[in-house]
């Protein structure tokens, strides 16, 4: 056997990066279909807050990360559809206040250290068997619920008004999307972190998009391509001490540049 | 009538629409049978689309009621009686990744349970939609490889998936060429007669309304009911209603009459 197995922290660390693979492309082929690219974004940064609140109060991290990006994301719908405001515009607003409040509970419960920077950029050494118990509970009903409704929520990216009037609750599908990608993206700072986890929702789905196939097909590409960056990131990062989250990132985009290049009109 | 006896699929009153003060539709009243073919005209801005949309539930009216088979909007659950095609179907996102299959699939996808895939009656449904409207050689192809006629009959066939009652298209040929119109407008009325399904489309093209439609519905803010069209195209100020020429638009009586 490889020994990049053999370790018990790179065992912990393969289940929670396949697991959040699995998450990130699927919910991520909804999210980048719908326009809410830049959600994850504004949601990673809120998870950062959690993060930031459970360093200083000595709570879990993951688990407070977890309860904020779900608020925010909340608070996101409500303002999209209560106030005359641009959609992109909400999700900067949401994105540096979230940043803001993130960076001054921090520095005044004095946690601005090594850990901190691990959340933002993802350590595959720092995954606990209590982290991937965490991801594990939270991320089963996320992808159990994704599976179970993928076909509502297909049918609404293709065209909301055409899916409302075919008698389909876009409203509370819309509302139940938005809640598991928040849970998936606290989920997945541990491993990517914050600053990255955009990339693994939204850069996989946007390869696969290049092959013009259907859904179905798109959504196994995009599978493909999160797993394989995840488990090659992480073999990277172990093998030359690079951080994980970045590793991995540059593998996706890598494997997005080569799917532009195949699929040149 | 004797249709009058019949709760109707669509019965409209006193339905008005009002945007910062401005009337977009006011005191429309109407009703839709089962099994007739009417076609919807009006100049451009005339309140068409804000019409269906009402109908549909998708923009709430200032005033009056829309009730669908009897009930209302509101306690409505039977939605997959009501195939909608909008305005834009045909102009699709063209990365969008989906085979026509997926697309005409999606008309299945109301009808079944929480907990269930696609049964087998599914797929035979999903396949006559799709031979009805003469795209089952297109099956695996992307939608957005299609041209625009080819769409149109892709987005009819998801909406008679669901096996409606009644088919409600919004400018279906926005985007398609002078043959392919012909063959839909061809379609539409062999599903009216054939399939027993009522037809309602929203359209600015005269010509083709004569022949195969039972009414006409003008709209330009209020509603003209005529249940003769053939005696409608006599009608003087008919051309007015095409929105070709706006200060004849402007001139148009706004009294409701029957032509």
């Amino acid at each position: 056997m490889l020994e990049i197995f053999e370790y018990e922290f790179m065992q912990r660390a393969f289940i929670a990066g396949i697991f959040i693979a699995i998450l990130a492309s699927i919910s991520g082929t909804f999210i980048v279909l719908k326009r809410y690219s830049l959600m994850s974004e504004t949601l990673a940064h809120s998870a950062l807050v959690g993060v930031a609140v459970g360093l200083v109060a000595g709570y879990n991290p993951l688990w407070v990360a977890v309860i904020v990006a779900v608020l925010s994301a909340w608070l996101i719908e409500y303002l999209r559809s209560h106030f005359t405001l641009y959609s992109d515009a909400i999700l900067s607003i949401i994105l540096s206040g979230s940043l803001a409040l993130a960076v001054i509970i921090v520095s005044l419960g004095g946690a601005f250290n090594n850990s901190l920077f691990s959340y933002l950029f993802g350590s595959i050494l720092s995954v606990s068997y209590e982290d991937v118990i965490t991801i594990a509970l939270f991320g089963t009903p996320a992808l159990v619920l994704l599976l179970l409704f993928s076909k509502e929520l297909y049918f609404i990216t293709y065209d909301e008004e055409v899916a409302k009037t075919s008698g389909i609750k876009v409203k509370l599908l819309n509302f139940l999307l938005v809640t598991v990608v928040a849970i998936i993206i606290a989920l997945s700072i541990r491993v990517v972190g914050s600053l990255l986890i955009g990339a693994l929702m939204v850069i996989p789905t946007s390869a696969a998009l290049q092959y013009r196939v259907g859904f179905r097909n798109t959504i196994l590409i995009s599978l493909f391509f999160a797993l394989f960056s995840v488990v090659f990131g992480m073999s990277l990062s172990f093998y030359f001490s690079l951080p994980s989250g970045a590793t991995i990132v540059l593998t996706v985009i890598s494997l997005f540049i080569l799917s532009l290049i195949v699929n040149k009109k | 009538m004797s249709l009058t006896f019949k709760v109707p699929i669509f019965d409209v009153k006193n339905l008005s629409f009002r945007v910062r003060g401005v009337d977009i539709l006011s005191n429309i009243s109407l009703e839709i049978f089962n099994g007739e073919y009417i076609a919807i005209i009006g100049p451009n801005g005339g309140g068409k689309t804000t019409l269906i949309r009402m109908l549909l539930g998708l923009e709430k009216p200032s005033s009056g009621e829309v009730r669908l088979f009897g009930k209302k909007l509101k306690s409505f659950k039977e939605w997959y009686k009501i195939g909608f095609v909008p305005q834009r179907a045909s102009l699709v996102d063209e990365n969008f990744p989906a085979t026509v299959e997926d697309i005409v699939k999606m008309g299945r996808v109301a009808n079944r349970g929480i907990f269930a895939g696609f049964s087998s009656e599914d797929a035979k449904i999903v396949e006559d939609a799709m031979l009805k409207m003469d795209i089952l050689d297109l099956k695996s192809k992307m939608v957005g490889t299609l041209s625009g006629g080819q769409r149109q009959r892709v987005m009819i066939a998801r909406a008679l998936a669901s096996k409606p009652e009644i088919l409600i298209l919004d400018e279906p040929n926005t985007g398609v060429d002078m043959v392919s119109q012909q063959r839909f407008y061809k379609l539409l009325a062999k599903l009216n007669k054939e399939e027993k399904i009522t037809i309602v489309f929203i359209t600015h093209d005269i010509g083709v309304i004569a022949d195969d439609i039972g009414r006409l519905f003008t709209i330009n803010q209020k509603a003209t009911i005529c249940n003769d069209p053939k005696e409608t195209l006599s009608c003087e100020d008919m051309s007015t209603l095409y929105g070709i020429d706006a200060h004849l638009i402007h001139n148009h009586k706004h009294e409701d009459h029957i032509c």
